[in-house]
Formats: structure tokens, C-alpha cells, sequence
């Protein structure tokens, strides 16, 4: 089964309607004294979580809306917000 | 109604049908259809209706306008049409308004709105089996048994983003209206691939004083 992804403003859609926005790795860290090592890592470093993760997807094909959701990286599928998130 | 106008300016819609004109008119720099030959006359048809003032308009308290003095819809995904107006709710911040009567005041000064015209094309599809149309062009659910029209789907029609609002169903069989809106270099293909799919059903290009005949029918808040 191809992949859905649940758009909070449209509903379930065909995950071909949306564009993948990478890892979500919290909010941008602070300006001052930031280290280029630390900037470095919240940019580029990913975990590649191997199990469900939470990340960024945007509907670009329907309402353009940015939105974060869960996906078992394992199985490709998306999956309900664990308990502590939830 | 719309008048006659003169332009200096000649603007082009990016819809063309491989029909003859058998009515036209200059309006406002655009040279409107208004009855093609053979268009039948039971549906459904396909009109063009790119020459109608579009705007965007983009706001974080987007609630707060009125376009047109209509108010814009609460939620994403309704529609609000107030004499002849169109308002489609996108998101949180973003609305769309479509004149479908061709009536404007002309657009507000404020920075939130972008008159977006030219960037798309508009396009209605109405009349008997509108819906089995549909279904061969697109995976939406444009039949939206539990949404009341008009109500707005964003998503691909022909496998091209769009912004559509299912604008009437008929109770009992497949009939209905829909209304949408894509960038308009997908003119050509666009229209090809519609016709294409309404062929066995009869579908056939109209004029837009069939679309003027059919809105009044439109229920409205
Ligand atoms: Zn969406």
C-alpha cells in the first residue's frame, strides 16, 4: 500500500501530494554563543531513527500547510503519536 | 451583469476548446465566449471562466476581512458565496475569493491581498454526470456525501494541484457543479484531459452564458 499522510487541514491523502521536510529537531536554537559545531549539528546531523519518528511534511500539492506527524521509518507507514507526545 | 468594456490592454486566456464561437464579446481586454456552436443543450459543459477577478488574500488574522463585505469562512475547507461572490477558505492565514459574477469594486489597497488572475485558470464543469466526470479525473472525495456545497477540496485534478469547490450535487443522481482553479500553464492539457474523460458522457465546451444561467441555482448563505 502506498503511503498516506494525515493533513490536519485536509484529511487523509496520498503521500504523493506532499513533500517531506526532514527530521523534526525542535525549535531553532538560540543566536547567542551558539557554536557553529552546535548549529552544524541541528542542521545537518540527522538520527535516522530506525523505528517512529517524528518529522516535517508540507501539503504542497493542497492546502501548502507545514505540519510534523509520525512515521515508522521500518515499514514507511504513519503511525499515531507515541504516549509522551501524544 | 458585467458591461461591454474597452481595453487597452489584450489579455489571453490560457483555455482554448477546439469549438466555434458562435458568440463573443471584448470585456475588459479579454475576448469572452458566450455561446459556442453545438453546445447542446442538455449538459454538461465545461466553460471557461478564467477572465473572472480572482484574488488571494493572506492575513494571519484573515478572519477579520471582508472581501467584497462578505465575510471569509471560519474554517478551512468552507465556502462562502454571497451574491455572486466566492470565498474559499485554504488554511489559517490564506483565503481565496473568486467573482463569479464578474461584478468587482476593484481590489483593496491592503497588503494582504494579491490579485492572482493571470497566474491561474478557472475552469466550470456542471450539468448531468458532472460527478462520474470527476471521479475518472481525480482520487479526491468530490462526491463529499457528508459535506454540504459549496465546500472546497485542495488537491490534484488531472494530476494537477488545484484548488476546487464542489459548488452543487443533485440528490439521486450523479449531476452537480464544480468550479476550480490551477496555474495556467496547464491550460491545454488540462481541458484535454477533461473532455477526454467526459466524452462518454457528452460532455461538450459552452459558453459563459451558460454558467451565468446556472449560478442563481447555486445555494448561498
Ligand atoms: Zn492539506
Amino acid at each position: 500500500m502506498a503511503l498516506m499522510i494525515t493533513c490536519p487541514v485536509c484529511g487523509p491523502r496520498n503521500g504523493y501530494e506532499f513533500r517531506y521536510g526532514g527530521e523534526d529537531k525542535g525549535p531553532r536554537p538560540a543566536q547567542r554563543e551558539l557554536s557553529p559545531g552546535d548549529w552544524f549539528q541541528y542542521v545537518h546531523a540527522n538520527d535516522c531513527a530506525d523505528g517512529i519518528q517524528k518529522e516535517w511534511w508540507v501539503h504542497r500539492d493542497g492546502c501548502g500547510v507545514w505540519f510534523t506527524t509520525y512515521r515508522d521509518t521500518t515499514v514507511n507507514r504513519e503511525v499515531p503519536p507515541p504516549e509522551e507526545d501524544a | 451583469m458585467t458591461t461591454e468594456t474597452k481595453s487597452a490592454i489584450r489579455r489571453v486566456s490560457p483555455v482554448c476548446f477546439a469549438a466555434a464561437p458562435g458568440e463573443s464579446e471584448d470585456r475588459d481586454g479579454w475576448q469572452v465566449v458566450t455561446r459556442y456552436e453545438n453546445e447542446g443543450e442538455e449538459g454538461p459543459w465545461l466553460v471557461d471562466l478564467s477572465h473572472r477577478p480572482r484574488w488571494d488574500v493572506q492575513d494571519g488574522h484573515v478572519d477579520a476581512l471582508r472581501p467584497g463585505g462578505v465575510s471569509v469562512p471560519q474554517e478551512a475547507g468552507q465556502c462562502r458565496l454571497q451574491d455572486g461572490l466566492l470565498i474559499n477558505r485554504m488554511n489559517r492565514t490564506q483565503a481565496a475569493v473568486w467573482h463569479l459574477a464578474g461584478a468587482t469594486d476593484g481590489m483593496p489597497a491592503e497588503a494582504a491581498y494579491t490579485d492572482v488572475g493571470e497566474a491561474t485558470l478557472m475552469l466550470a464543469l456542471f450539468g448531468p454526470q458532472t460527478l462520474r466526470i470527476c471521479e475518472k479525473l481525480s482520487a479526491l472525495d468530490l462526491a463529499g456525501l457528508q459535506r454540504r456545497p459549496p465546500f472546497l477540496v485542495q488537491g490534484p485534478l488531472a494530476h494537477v494541484p488545484c484548488q476546487i469547490v464542489v459548488a452543487q450535487r443533485n440528490s439521486g443522481d450523479f449531476g452537480g457543479g464544480i468550479l476550480w482553479t490551477c496555474s495556467r500553464g496547464y491550460g491545454r492539457s488540462m481541458v484535454h484531459a477533461v473532455l477526454d474523460a467526459g466524452r462518454e458522457f457528452g460532455l461538450r465546451p459552452a459558453g459563459e452564458q451558460r454558467f451565468t444561467d446556472w449560478l442563481p441555482s447555486l445555494s448561498s448563505d
